[in-house]
């Protein structure tokens, strides 16, 4: 009884745990179909598992493109700059807090704390941003990303689990504050910098809304603007294509290939995501322990 | 000068102090100035006066809101989202914990747990870009699907339909966050001690007694703090979802605080009026998580601060 009862629950979990696992890869293995499929081709719909015209000339056209090039190159010079001045300036002043001897250590930690309980709301940050000249300028996605409360702390739980010894040890030897900060601490830190690198990196490749809000400027745009601003254009735009080639090959010729708005677009979504799909499950065992670092001590 | 051996202890920890200069310098920039510009909602903004320089204005625009005969709709819109976000969102990843931890292959369990967190990492866009996709009634594989199974006759209209809306809000907010949320239950249970399950086990405890005898009572504690926590966004429904999901077909029933705080400030720049908007939405969410966290010590001897 017992033992039967078991393994009906083990079929049933396995089941729902597979289609689980499905729903979240599936609409990624899509889009890439979609992507490698002629554009045309895809209007006349019934596509699932892989392409039924397979071409690279979606992407052909997307590298061709000046505006998206420039996008493009907004994001990962964003991403790149951003990430590492946060983790840089972050762990200096986790290091910092984590040294139990600062005075004032209790004063500057509740200093950096208290905003994430009450915060001023968006417009009084975003007059401030504009008082600081930071509205249509690049730095605007790069200066008010250098820090986060929760990063640092982060930091500081994992500094403060390195053994005093070693620093107490280096000091004989005759290092200073500085090369026990850089030999000693920044090797050992491997994990928790590389944990909160992915963290702020995904943010700054992921931020549309920065794009949209506070920057006019058209060479300026990230690629993650881009494709929010062709959300509202391609639904129109697909929907009356959809239904001309829907309606059989009289409205449109649906033998001529090439490329749509749409296949277009799923082709550079798929050079969007792509990049974080890469990174993300090497660094898995990292942050999962980040995290628990972040709600130990939040 | 030295004497002092506070002035000491502070000296020698020079290079410290300079290592969080540049943080003190940011915090208050991007934290206490914008708490600072909170008297704007007071005042009627004008930008060449900056924060102090214009005149005050009173509560006039917090009366403008009320006023406003979209601002109960705004309210009960931003409630009822964040709301079912709340209880389903809530659920979900300690469900998904649960069915992982029972799970024998370690292979099996580990693919899953990579998969489950990949939608955490795309924006939002990418998965409005995704859904839009896959849900369009004009040969996307959703529809497509149910029209050739015989499910439906006709194709379904998901997006910007009143029919769908929340059960897509949901969904997708369900979707993208239910493995990341999930991290931290799954640490939790990984923390049970196992002799607890062996004396359930030995006390004739099943697979579904063991559950609700042993792992639940194992993640309660971090699923009332979370709990707490979560409260208090309840005043916010997720901007950037409803800035990319919400439409003019959908208003009625999507249109959010959040959502009027960034029209208002930035489209129609009327930055006082939305100052006012966000200050209410902000004070209330305090209140919420003051609440909250009072009860939770009460109940269960759990709380944040």
């Amino acid at each position: 009884m017992g033992r039967r009862q078991f393994s009906l629950f083990s079929v049933f979990n396995y089941t729902v745990l597979t289609l689980f696992g499905l729903s979240m890869i599936y609409p990624f293995i899509y889009i890439l179909v979609y992507s490698l499929n002629d554009g045309k081709d895809s209007m006349l719909g019934a596509l699932y598992f892989y392409p039924r015209q397979f071409t690279l000339d979606n992407y052909v056209q997307i590298f061709d493109n000046a505006k998206i090039w420039q996008a493009y190159k907004i994001t990962l010079l964003r991403t790149l700059l951003g990430t590492f001045l946060h983790v840089t300036l972050c762990t200096l002043m986790a290091y910092a807090l984590s040294k139990k001897t600062l005075p004032g250590r209790t004063f500057f930690t509740f200093y950096i704390f208290l905003p994430t309980i009450f915060s001023a709301g968006f417009i009084p940050y975003f007059i401030t941003l504009q008082k600081l000249h930071l509205i249509n300028s690049f730095w605007v996605y790069v200066i008010p990303m250098l820090f986060s409360f929760f990063h640092i702390v982060i930091i500081r739980t994992f500094l403060q689990g390195i053994p005093e010894e070693l620093e107490e040890s280096a000091r004989i030897d005759g290092y200073g504050d500085f090369q026990i900060f850089l030999r000693i601490i920044l090797p050992l830190s491997g994990p928790v910098l590389a944990t909160i690198s992915l963290f702020i990196g995904v943010s700054h490749w992921n931020d549309w809304f920065s794009g949209a809000y506070y920057v006019s400027d058209k060479s300026l745009i990230p690629v993650q603007t881009l494709l929010q601003q062709m959300l509202t254009e391609a639904e129109a735009l697909s929907s009356s294509m959809q239904r001309a080639a829907q309606q059989g090959g009289q409205t449109m010729n649906v033998n001529v290939a090439g490329a749509t708005p749409e296949s277009l677009r799923m082709a550079l979504l798929v050079i969007t995501v792509f990049p974080i799909l890469c990174i993300y499950p090497f660094l898995q065992k990292y942050f999962v322990k980040g995290v628990m670092m972040g709600s130990v001590k939040g | 000068m030295m004497a002092n051996p506070l002035l000491k202890r502070i000296w020698r920890h020079k290079l410290f102090y300079l290592f969080m200069l540049p943080g003190i310098v940011w915090f208050f920039l991007f934290s206490y100035v914008p708490l600072y510009g909170i008297q704007v909602a007071f005042r009627d903004f004008r930008f060449s006066g900056g924060f102090t320089g214009s005149p005050w204005a009173g509560l006039k625009y917090f009366h403008q809101f009320f006023d406003y005969y979209q601002s109960s709709q705004l309210i009960r819109n931003t409630l009822l989202i964040s709301g079912l976000k709340l209880l389903i969102g809530f659920a979900m990843p300690i469900l998904l914990a649960i069915l992982l931890n029972e799970v024998r292959s370690l292979k099996f369990k580990k693919t899953l747990q990579t998969l489950s967190y990949l939608p955490y990492f795309v924006s939002w866009v990418v998965v409005v870009t995704l859904m839009q996709r896959l849900l369009t009634p004009y040969g996307g594989p959703v529809n497509d699907l149910l029209l050739s199974s015989g499910a439906l006759k006709d194709p379904i209209q998901f997006l910007n339909n009143t029919t769908w809306f929340y059960q897509i809000i949901v969904g997708s907010d369900v979707w993208k966050n239910i493995g990341w949320n999930s991290i931290i239950y799954m640490a939790a249970i990984a923390g049970i001690d196992q002799q607890l399950y062996e004396a359930a086990k030995i006390d004739g405890a099943g697979r579904f007694r063991q559950i609700w005898h042993v792992t639940l009572p194992g993640v309660r504690n971090i699923a009332v703090i979370l709990f707490i926590l979560a409260t208090g966004s309840l005043m916010s429904a997720g901007y950037e979802q409803l800035l990319l999901l919400n439409g003019p077909a959908t208003a009625a029933i999507g249109s959010v605080l959040d959502v009027h705080v960034i029209s208002a400030g930035i489209g129609e720049g009327r930055l006082s009026y939305a100052a006012a908007v966000g200050l209410f939405q902000s004070f209330i969410a305090l209140v919420l998580i003051l609440t909250v966290n009072r009860l939770a010590r009460k109940v269960s001897d759990v709380s944040l601060f």
